[in-house]
């Protein structure tokens, strides 16, 4: 348990998937599936165990391991995944067994068993063979864990692939380990190799493990990929490259070198794998059916229909769904034979892709859509679609069953001339069987390159509120402001009430009303300044106002006008026979004038 | 005022017309691309993008004729641009996954930044205009609380949390947009149109060659220099390639 703690992760989240060469047995609903991740160990190994249930049950018991007594197990606990695809809930439990050999031989492995409802479901067999010697190591590892003087490396890289000669589409795995052999810092980096002239996916990673080679111990980071060879050749899969931080050697005669390992500065190091070369085979051409259209594996063909009566012109949804081995999103869509009777168009597909074993496979749905153009018993033929199984070296056929409809007449159904399928907004492509349909509404179009957040009306929009919230929070301040300060308030409004006074006084401009316009011209006069003076207007004399102007640095020409007007309204009031129009016009614009003159004053 | 008003009417009347005649010029290419004339879909569809007008559906379609052409760099740029414009809809993410299958070249993704790709992700699937709006909305109703507490005075239990959780969203909404712009605008992108498109380690080609790039990759444009440009390829791989064998998306 201890030598399998995760200690080297690579940078990615990594899926558990087992190595090795077994078959799957199937049985029902539930399908056991059992690998080992090596199949040769050394009597000091230890080797993992993998039992994988496939099932639509949750709730299944754990499965029984047949008597072994060659080896100790100790069990490494169980994962479990729950997906749901189009509505199908399906569970899969991953349990994992550490195997310690007691003695050496070639042992198999088989009747694993799960008993639910009374059946026993049982995997598949797998063999294990144990040498007599400390480890299992093939010559080319231990050659690959030396240098050019036949020292021990500390660390390398390795890549193999497991097929060397594949057929083009047919999948070869690439495998890389990489091998340490002292401490590391932090998690290493990984570049990925180059894969030209391939289809790549990755597969995933192991959980690390331990190896011996060369009588050290090694620990082990391995990542797979599945490739797809796309061209035939020779094709090269370049270096991968790894950089790590690793621990430099301690110095023994340093008193703090207890700490050395914990504290110690690290050395970076890069470590590249050699190229790996293919020679990718092209498909036989003896025998190519002629509808082939390049999918390579191991697959079989359904067919099913979402309703079985309809009427005319109505929509049937055929799903064809293509599973197996190989690689799915590569499966192309199964040809579809002219049918007088229906109009057939591709609505969708999808894929749902899935690793047993390390190969690439899944399930890739073709959604068709047929539409009865007449009414009565019809039938959608079977479909045949072709492959090429790279295992058999063969060309195979699969079909489909046939799917009867019924087609009613709908009530007022008249006979009409077949025209092509439109809708409002899409026209069905009929030529593509691989794309999908162009678009017949230009949409919505704009000037190229323009964005929304840099357009006036956007800019506006927001704008807007934040203007508005300012304008509030100024109005407020103000109004704030005249209830807290009666002086500043006064001040505000005093040439506002001057203006009204003027305009009163202004009607009375006439020889007639000569005493009440100057009453009024002199109160629009004295209540101004008291309001620009916070003052009372009683008790505002010539005097007053020559001293309280002078201390403001009025003017004295100002100061001198204002006492005239005061003066002048004064006498006109008690002797209104004197004045003529003249005087009132002259006096009205000697107090607007006077007006101009005071706002130019500071006051506090 | 009369003048006024009658040249408002006829700015209208043309803008009008000119966009009844993009969608004449539209319906042209698509009635070809149906009849299976292909390059004279690409020369109606080209002539709507020449007059400085884009839409989704526009480049969706030019990528669906290159596609049929068998341009398959040019197809893949289109609906690129086109998920652009239309980043939710499902017909370009659909050509776009299947056309880009056809490059020799396919690379695999290593992900560095588990944040980037979870904010990719998560804005991914929506349009810089749709992230904009959402911003705005909280942007408004936020100012709208300023205004109801500072400005009119109107104030109501839990009214600063709710001032609070708005600004919050506010500025997870200007997160979003700023990060969608900069994955939009700010980040270049080209696509390789030329069938052969040596990658090297240096700004010439008698540097080393680094890859054979094919029509369809995608990469990043880091800088330029002199006739080549910097990028980065998906698996993050650095290497130069000649300007005029890519075209930016």
């Amino acid at each position: 348990m201890k030598l399998l703690r995760p200690g080297i992760l690579f940078i990615c989240v990594f899926a558990l998937f087992a190595i090795g060469s077994e078959t799957t047995a199937k049985v029902s609903d539930i399908e056991i599936v059992v690998s080992l991740n090596r199949d040769t160990i050394g009597l000091e190994e230890q080797v993992i165990l993998q039992i994988t249930v496939n099932s639509s049950e949750q709730n299944l018991p754990a499965p029984r391991l047949p008597t072994l007594p060659m080896f100790k197990v100790y069990s490494q606990g169980r994962s479990s995944n729950i997906s749901i695809t189009n509505g199908v809930v399906s569970a899969t439990l991953t349990y994992r067994y550490i195997f310690t050999p007691q003695r050496a031989g070639t042992f198999p492995i088989e009747n694993i068993s799960i008993v639910h409802k009374n059946k026993r479901f049982t995997g598949n067999s797998v063999e294990l063979t144990v040498l007599n010697q400390g480890v299992a190591t093939p010559k080319k590892l231990e050659g690959s864990a030396r240098d050019s003087r036949g020292n021990s490396r500390d660390y390398f890289l390795e890549a193999a692939v497991d097929k060397k000669n594949p057929y083009v589409g047919q999948q070869v795995t690439l495998t890389l380990k990489f091998y340490i052999a002292v401490q590391n810092y932090g998690s290493p980096e990984l570049s990925e190799p180059t894969m030209t002239g391939f289809w790549s996916e990755v597969i995933g990673n192991k959980p690390v493990y331990f190896q011996r080679i060369n009588n050290r111990r090694y620990k082990v980071s391995e990542r797979k990929y599945a490739l797809f060879p796309t061209q035939t050749g020779e094709l090269t899969i370049g270096r991968a490259m790894i950089s790590a931080t690793i621990a430099t050697r301690r110095n023994t005669r340093d008193p703090y070198s207890m700490f050395g390992n914990v504290f110690g500065r690290g050395k970076d190091i890069t470590v590249r794998s050699d190229p790996v070369t293919v020679n990718v085979k092209s498909l036989p051409t003896k025998k190519k059916p002629k509808n082939f259209t390049g999918t390579v594996g191991k697959f079989s063909i359904t067919a099913s229909a979402d309703k079985r009566k309809v009427e005319v012109n109505q929509p049937v949804t055929v799903l064809f769904k293509i599973t197996g081995v190989g690689n799915i999103k590569s499966v192309a869509e199964p040809a579809m034979p002219d049918l007088a009777d229906f109009r057939i168009y591709r609505a969708s597909s999808s894929e749902n892709t899935s690793r047993v074993n390390d190969k690439l496979g899944g399930t890739k749905i073709y959604e068709e859509v047929f539409i009865p153009g007449r009414p009565g018993e019809m039938t959608i033929p079977s479909i045949s679609y072709n492959y090429f199984d790279p295992e058999s070296r063969k060309y195979k056929t699969i079909k489909t069953r046939p799917i009867k409809i019924s087609v009613i007449k709908p009530e007022g159904y008249v006979a009409a001339p077949q025209s092509p399928f439109q809708s409002n907004n899409m026209s069905i492509d009929n030529e593509a069987r691989d794309i999908r349909y162009i678009k017949t509404d230009l949409g919505d179009t704009q000037p190229i390159g323009q964005v929304l957040i840099f357009r006036p009306i956007y800019i506006a929009v927001n704008s807007l509120p934040l203007a508005i919230l300012a304008g509030l929070i100024v109005i407020r301040k103000r109004r704030e402001k005249l209830q807290a300060n009666v002086g500043y308030a006064r001040s505000r409004s005093a040439l506002r009430m001057a203006r009204k006074r003027l305009s009163k006084a202004r009607k009375l401009s006439n020889s007639e009303t000569v005493v009440d316009f100057y009453a009024e011209l002199n109160s629009a006069l004295v209540s101004y300044m008291a309001d620009k003076l916070n003052i009372s207007p009683h008790g505002l004399t010539t005097d007053k106002v020559r001293e309280l102007l002078s201390e403001r640095e009025a003017s004295e020409e100002l100061i001198a006008d204002i006492i005239n007007v005061i003066q002048q309204c004064d006498y006109a009031r008690y002797a209104p026979s004197t004045i003529e129009q003249e005087d009132i016009d002259e006096s009205l614009k000697t107090v607007e004038k006077v007006m101009v003159g005071i706002e130019g004053v500071k006051f506090d | 005022m009369t003048n006024k008003i009658l040249t408002i009417l006829l700015v209208t009347l043309v803008c009008a017309s000119a966009a009844a005649g993009q969608d004449d010029i539209f319906q042209t290419g698509v009635k070809y691309y149906q009849e299976s004339n292909y390059d004279d879909a690409i020369r109606m569809f080209s002539k709507i993008e020449k007059s400085g007008i884009e839409s989704a559906a526009l480049y969706y379609n030019l990528g669906n004729a290159y596609f049929k052409s068998g341009d398959l760099g040019r197809a893949v740029l289109y609906y690129h641009r086109a998920k652009r414009l239309g980043p939710g809809d499902a017909d370009i993410i659909n050509n776009l996954k299947f056309a880009s299958q056809f490059s020799k070249v396919q690379m695999v993704g290593v992900q560095l930044n588990p944040i980037e790709a979870f904010l990719k992700d998560t804005v991914g699937s929506y349009q810089l205009s749709a992230l904009g709006w959402l911003f705005s909305l909280f942007f408004i109703i936020f100012i709208i609380l300023l205004i109801m507490k500072y400005g009119l005075q109107f104030r109501f239990t839990g009214i600063d949390a709710v001032i609070i959780s708005i600004l919050c969203l506010t500025i997870f909404a200007a997160g979003l947009t700023s990060f969608k712009y900069r994955v939009d605008y700010l980040d270049r992108r080209a696509v390789i149109l030329a069938p052969e498109a040596p990658v090297y380690s240096g700004p010439s080609s008698n540097s080393e060659l680094e890859l054979r790039g094919a029509p369809g990759l995608v990469v990043e444009l880091l800088r330029e220099s002199g006739d080549y440009y910097h990028v980065l390829l998906e698996n993050k791989r650095r290497g130069w390639i000649k300007k005029d064998l890519v075209a930016e998306i």
